[in-house]
């Protein structure tokens, strides 16, 4: 059995690597590929002409590899996050947050009462929506140059605060659906967000600790100590209910005020693309496209356009307010479009859930989401400069 | 002489100078050590990528813009082109002699032949100190000279 399973993992880290040297190649994000993959070779893939491309099976090697990916992806985002940053830049930071924020979560919360879903399924719905993808975001910007211009410190802004929120919002959201109703998620709750306060607390005062623990002179022997504190403290989590994402995100916090900050990105940077590319693997597989007909492919269409506007107009508006040029507020904007791996945890928590539309409706359409929105952002970035000639013609040619 | 220098959250930190007539050098440090210059023609402008280069070719080109591999002969001054000279990095520790004294008070220029191109005082750095700056305890004083020098000023400085 073990053989079998070898070659099962061979094979789908040979396919992850095809597909994101074709995105490579195509200058797209990886990020859809991977899922695009998922979809195509999984257990849910088309046939054509008689002969099913389903070449790979959903073992649970894919499962775990995928949670270790989540909780990876969440615990750098901690560990990128600073909390003095945050505090220093408070007031700019609480603007352009806050603006993102409403606009686009008020979209978000619009678009799922107008589909008449549950309280719940549009607590996910806008969480899906309102995430832009820290991954996608930070690339292009890199890639484009964009990076040096002012425009970025809007973007970049607008993300940390966007960390932040979704990391509270994963606790309460997960604690509320894993706890059950009623009065059993109330108490859910209030545990979840009691081992996020212990959580907080151990990261704000146990950094000498943490920095003890890490600065051991083997690589090897620190790779081993800050995956299994993370993948510990996540498993943890889970079993009191917490979701295992939230709490790696809280860990990251802790390593984010010590020395080590560089040494993390340096040596688990390759772990966490590994098993990252597994996770949207793993998404493309637990996919049914068939799923994405009727309502889900309607809500599709609706939300790639209304939320795109939200992202443009909230970016846009956040520039103005930095005190940006026209030019460069409207950049911001479009740089922010681009949504991607949250929206997917989000799904998969919907997915854990699996009750009415969390089941198919909502994970479906978040698939077909990100797939729509990785590509539209890149893109929209790409072409930036050709919009702003364009845009300059129309006006000279008005006045 | 203005740098500006933000925090690039996920990236690095940003250092941009101005050059000339509202141009800057924009100076990206990654936490790869993956070093960008770009340069913006006017604050409207586009950054445009000049060169991305890994942490050693960026101080071989730093040690290049300080003067260390060739120093121009300054006509206003009379200076020896110091073919020979070496950037040096000296820790001044508690006990040492020049602590307390003016650069110029200890005469560390005559006394030794090196430069104090800049000093070095916890997080910040002092280009060009004035002769009149006090050595601290602590200070790193970054010095150019030739070997002979350098050596003189340990001497000088472990007196």
């Amino acid at each position: 059995m073990a053989s079998g399973l070898l070659l099962e993992a061979g094979l789908a880290i040979t396919v992850l690597a095809v597909a994101g040297t074709l995105a490579y190649r195509l200058g797209q994000s990886v990020i859809p590929a991977y899922i695009v993959i998922g979809l195509f070779v999984g257990p849910n893939a088309p046939e054509v002409a008689g002969i099913s491309f389903a070449v790979l099976e959903r073992h649970e090697f894919v499962d775990l590899l995928a949670e270790l990916g989540v909780v990876l992806l969440l615990f750098f985002i901690g560990v990128e996050f600073s909390i003095d940053q945050l505090l220093a830049n408070r007031d700019r930071l609480a603007v352009i947050g806050g603006i993102d924020l409403v606009v686009n979560a008020a979209v978000g919360v619009a678009i799922g009462l107008a589909f008449g879903f549950s309280p719940v399924e549009v607590a996910f719905l806008t969480g899906i929506v309102y995430i832009s993808s820290s991954a996608i975001v930070t690339k292009s910007l890199i890639d484009l140059g964009w990076v040096a211009d002012p425009e970025a410190e809007v973007v970049l802004g607008t993300l940390v605060v966007e960390d932040l929120v979704i990391a509270v919002y994963l606790a309460v959201l997960s604690a509320l659906v894993l706890g059950g109703g009623g009065g059993a998620a109330l108490s859910a709750v209030a545990v979840a967000l009691g081992f996020i306060a212990v959580l907080v607390v151990v990261a704000r005062v146990g950094t000498p600790v943490v920095q003890r623990v890490l600065s051991v002179d083997s690589d090897e022997l620190f790779v081993l100590t800050t995956l299994g504190v993370v993948a510990l403290v996540g498993g943890l989590a889970l079993q009191l209910g917490v979701s295992e994402a939230v709490a790696a995100f809280f860990v990251g916090t802790a390593v984010s005020a010590t020395d080590e900050v560089h040494r993390v990105e340096k040596l688990l940077s390759p772990a966490r693309d590994l098993f990252a590319a597994i996770f949207f693997l793993a998404i493309g597989f637990q996919t049914d496209l068939g799923a994405l007909s009727g309502t889900a492919l309607a809500l599709l269409a609706v939300a790639v356009v209304l939320t795109s506007a939200s992202k443009l107009a909230s970016g846009y508006w956040s520039g103005l307010r930095y005190g940006l040029s026209e030019r460069r507020a409207r950049r911001a904007g479009i740089a922010l479009v681009a949504r991607g791996e949250f929206s997917l945890v989000l799904a998969a928590l919907a997915l854990d859930v699996g009750t009415g539309a969390l089941a198919d409706v909502i994970p479906a359409f978040a698939v077909g989401y990100v797939l729509a929105m990785s590509v539209l952002g890149t893109t929209l970035m790409k072409a930036a400069p050709r919009l702003e000639r364009y845009l300059e013609e129309r006006t000279t040619e008005s006045t | 002489m203005t740098v500006y220098e933000t925090d690039v959250p996920g990236v690095g930190r940003k250092f941009e100078l101005e050059v000339d007539d509202g141009a800057r050098l924009v100076v990206l440090m990654h936490h790869d050590g993956r070093r960008e210059l770009f340069h913006r023609p006017d604050p409207d402008a586009d950054s445009q990528r000049i060169a991305d280069m890994d942490g050693e070719t960026a101080r071989q080109l730093g040690a290049i813009l300080t003067g260390a591999y060739f120093q121009p002969i300054e006509l206003d001054r009379t200076q020896v082109p110091l073919g020979e000279a070496i950037l040096e990095w000296v820790d001044i520790d508690e006990g040492a002699a020049v602590v307390g004294q003016t650069l110029s008070g200890c005469d560390v220029r005559n006394q030794t032949g090196v430069s104090v191109v800049a000093i070095q005082r916890g997080d910040e750095t002092l280009p060009n100190p004035d002769p009149d700056e006090t050595i601290a305890a602590g200070d790193i004083l970054v010095v150019l000279g030739t070997r002979e020098e350098q050596q003189a000023l340990q001497e000088f400085v472990e007196r």
